[in-house]
């Protein structure tokens, strides 16, 4: 699995490592959705489409998955695949996400109130990207 | 990080580093041993840097790792001395609290109607994931200025609730055009919701009284059943603490505030953006109060439908509301004179002494009811204010967890939790069975501990323990 849980003691974390930015926002954000629950693999699929502008690059992943977390509670989706564009010369990114009825998933852990910037890390480290982000559970 | 324990339950992290003011964790030893295994102290350290912070970075007993402040950290702020306001210090769950309702019943009564007590709030209580709201949505916006007041109006609650909340359910200075259109949507599904995580409504019996005068002042009485029931702002407080935190950056950078984690953003109470973000918290407090209110309504009308009643037969009076996380603009007294401070208790409950203005005739005398939970299974504590309290008139705000929601599931399944608790009396209703274990018992502290702790620290006094018969899981 390209990211891992952290420990924490109310809360939890993860953390990622990707070859190109993009990547690194799609494996944090799977890694996020996959601690509240999976989609089937033969589920339809709800797309829909976001664009982000951000100051930093750690603004960007925050910015990015708060706004799905927006998403997910508002459309009542769980999502599970994710296609992200960084946008060149500027830390903004357009992504389409997949997901399927929140209320239809098995759930692997209870929903996520927010992302926060405790300890928060995106960076390149030996080449490739690194991220880690907590959660407030 | 080396701490200097001044009394059998204070310790001290002298101020170094940054610091501003010094650390102080009220614990008892084996309470202290549980801190030193995470991250908490460090967190009370930084929270010791932010900009005007007065006397000390203070802990209470239930005290465990946080995101930027600790869950159970207490500080306040000097205004009038730039001191700062921090969404950090408040958290996503703005306003999350506890209500505690009394009834005319007794356990015998419960073990009478137990399953249709369990079915009615099982059917009635919306929590989870998706799983809607008791209220319209079209009360948000006026939920937002008048918080548990306008739920009143709506027809939840009874006449004199009001009086047993802390604040009367208003948080004061609500500025709704500071909530975002993204916090609204949000909360328009969910006004009338549980949550989830450790988010419940337990049926208690008052198991044992340690102050029978307090005890009646509030409405208890030994072998009374009572409901208790724990949540927030839900998703409108979450989008507004991550609306504000984005806003906090920037706006750091232009008052030359920096901050050991980025968690502890913060600006000057007495700036544009301190007054916009309390504005805000203020209007998702309100959504808070009212959340709880509505909620309350549907839990007598799930016993009045159980014990085939009227609600006002069931004598389902509200004992207290309060919240747990809030900043507040109090007056306290500092080295003999009184200033206007902003008092952040991110986990952590307000705790007035007796006597104090703000709290309603019937209780003054006795002190503010606080309200100390436990997880299922463990007791939970009706404690109350006195006079003296060393870290600005703060208690704990429940049992504080001990082990993460990996450890606690690797431990056991969510069908060994309930079946455990089944066994032990305690009947369950989960949003989830296999989320159960993620909030058993064991991952917890010692509740009664907690409640100890906070006597012997001057923090509050023993009123009433609280058994758990029946639980209904977020």
């Amino acid at each position: 699995m390209p990211y891992r849980v952290l420990p924490h003691t109310a809360d939890t974390g993860i953390e990622g490592t990707a070859e190109t930015l993009d990547s690194l926002i799609a494996v944090m954000s799977q890694g996020m959705f996959e601690l509240v629950g999976r989609c089937k693999a033969s589920s339809q699929r709800r797309w829909l489409t976001l664009t982000i502008d951000a100051e930093t690059v750690e603004d960007l992943l925050v910015d990015t998955m708060s706004e799905l977390l927006y998403l997910s509670e508002t459309e009542d989706l769980l999502f599970c695949d994710f296609r992200v564009r960084v946008h060149p010369g500027g830390p903004a990114a357009t992504m389409e996400v997949g997901g399927v009825p929140a209320s239809a998933v098995e759930p692997a852990g209870p929903p996520i109130k927010a992302v926060t910037y405790h300890d928060l890390v995106v960076e390149r480290r030996e080449g490739k990207w690194y991220g880690r982000v907590y959660f407030d559970v | 990080m080396v701490f200097r324990r001044v009394s059998d339950v204070v310790w001290e992290l002298p101020a170094i580093d940054g610091m501003r003011v010094p650390g102080i964790i009220f614990a008892s030893q084996a309470l202290m041993t549980l801190v030193r295994e995470e991250r908490a102290a460090e967190q009370v350290r930084n929270v010791a840097h932010l900009p005007g912070i007065t006397k000390a970075s203070f802990a209470m007993p239930d005290i465990h790792w946080g995101y930027g402040f600790p869950i159970g950290g207490v500080a306040a702020t000097d205004v009038a001395a730039g001191g700062v306001v921090s969404p950090g210090g408040v958290g996503f769950d703005i306003c999350c609290g506890v209500r505690l309702l009394a009834s005319s019943f007794t356990e015998a009564d419960f073990e009478r109607f137990r399953d249709r007590v369990m079915s009615s709030l099982d059917r009635r209580i919306p929590r989870g994931m998706g799983r809607g709201a008791i209220a319209s949505g079209s009360l948000v916006p006026e939920v937002l200025v008048r918080g548990a007041a306008a739920a009143l109006d709506a027809g939840y609650g009874w006449q004199g609730d009001l009086e047993r909340c802390e604040e009367q359910g208003l948080s004061s200075g609500a500025d709704p055009s500071a909530v975002s259109d993204h916090a609204i949507a949000r909360g328009k599904g969910q006004l009338g919701s549980l949550g989830s995580g450790n988010h419940f409504l337990e049926i208690q019996v008052v198991d044992q009284l340690f102050d029978p005068v307090a005890a009646s002042a509030f409405g208890l009485d030994a072998g009374m059943l009572v409901v208790m029931l724990h949540c927030g702002s839900r998703g409108l407080g979450h989008q507004t603490c991550t609306d504000q935190l984005r806003l906090m950056g920037p706006a750091m950078a232009r008052h030359g505030i920096s901050v050991p984690d980025r968690q502890l953003a913060c600006v000057p109470v007495e700036s544009t953006e301190g007054r916009e973000y309390l504005g805000a918290m203020a209007a998702s407090a309100n959504f808070a109060w009212a959340n709880r209110h509505v909620l309350a309504h549907e839990v007598r009308e799930g016993f009045a439908e159980a014990f085939d009643v009227s609600p006002e037969a069931t004598g389902m009076r509200l004992v207290y509301d309060v919240a747990h996380n809030l900043a507040k603009l109090e007056p306290h007294q500092v080295d003999g004179r009184v200033i206007e401070l902003c008092v952040h208790r991110k986990g952590a409950t307000r705790a007035f002494a007796p006597g104090h203005p703000d709290l309603a005739q019937d209780i003054r005398g006795s002190g503010q009811p606080v309200l100390v939970p436990g997880s299922m299974g463990t007791a939970s504590w009706v404690l109350r204010g006195v006079a003296g309290n060393p870290a600005f008139s703060s208690a704990a705000h429940g049992a504080g967890r001990v082990m993460s929601r990996k450890q606690a599931k690797q431990r056991e399944s969510g069908r060994m939790v309930r079946d455990h608790l089944e066994t032990a009396g305690i009947s369950v209703r989960p949003g989830s069975v296999a989320l159960l274990s993620e909030e058993a018992p064991y991952a917890y502290k010692d509740v009664d501990e907690v409640a100890e702790v906070c006597a012997r620290a001057g923090l509050a006094a023993k009123v009433a323990r609280l058994r758990p018969v029946g639980v209904i899981k977020g």
